[in-house]
């Protein structure tokens, strides 16, 4: 790679034929970071979703969300939260009580996390598909689906899984 | 904006910024953007910035910046 040009005008600068511009992945810390403020300032952020633990319902890379500010947290939201300083994921809530949260991945068979609702940063609003499609996360077949899959038996999820890992 | 460092350029659609869409620049396309941002602008205008920022030939400055306006538009942040 060139060496970008200098600012120092009498320093010589080398072929400014660089990666002037390239699609970036950043470490999720810096950039949920900055997401976050930008929901606490009022608005929607959109971004690729990282991992795999949301599966079957968010893939890596693939999928895309809509975080947005809320008023209201319930069981089956999904939210980005700052389980400590720095260290941000992207689960479901599956136990609320008062302002104490237990969060899951949707893909974990086991481990949760805990947290309260003001390290909650944002709640997903939208599951956006590859080719723009998306699906609102209140749309009503869907929190079936996302109901349904948290009542299974653990080993029929970690079976679908399986074969899910096979497909994707 | 700067993320992790580095001089960023993030899409802002009609009801949300899109981070998935993070175009990264270095320093002399962070000047350059930062220069013109919200206006109009061709490739001779962009050169004269470089010229007056840094150690290089009008040329050279001219080749560059058509370059980059190639790459901006690529890029969707020019029409």
């Amino acid at each position: 790679m060139a060496t970008p040009w200098r600012r120092a005008k009498r320093l010589k600068y080398a072929d400014p034929e660089v990666e002037t511009l390239q699609h970036k992945e950043f470490p999720n810390e810096g950039l949920l970071s900055v997401i976050s403020q930008y929901v606490a300032g009022g608005e929607s952020a959109v971004f690729s979703v990282k991992g795999y633990s949301m599966r079957p319902f968010l893939e890596h890379l693939r999928d895309k969300v809509e975080l947005s500010p809320f008023t209201e947290l319930q069981v089956g939201d999904a939210v980005l939260a700052e389980i400590s300083p720095g260290h941000y994921v992207l689960h479901r809530i599956i136990v609320r009580e008062d302002n104490q949260l237990t969060l899951k991945g949707d893909g974990n068979l086991q481990g949760v996390e805990h947290c309260t609702v003001d390290d909650v940063r944002g709640v997903v609003t939208k599951y956006i598909r590859p080719g723009g499609h998306v699906l609102m996360a209140d749309d009503p077949k869907l929190k079936r689906k996302i109901k349904l899959w948290g009542k299974l038996p653990t080993f029929v999820r970690r079976v679908y899984l399986f074969i899910y890992r096979q497909t994707i | 904006m700067v993320i992790c460092g580095e001089a960023i350029v993030v899409g802002h659609g009609k009801a949300n910024m899109d981070f998935s869409k993070v175009i990264n620049l270095n320093e002399s396309a962070a000047y350059l953007f930062r220069s013109v941002v919200g206006r109009e602008f061709d490739a001779a205008e962009l050169a004269r910035l470089l010229c007056e920022e840094y150690e290089v030939e009008e040329a050279v400055a001219l080749a560059d910046a058509q370059k980059i306006m190639k790459e901006w538009q690529e890029a969707g942040l020019t029409e």
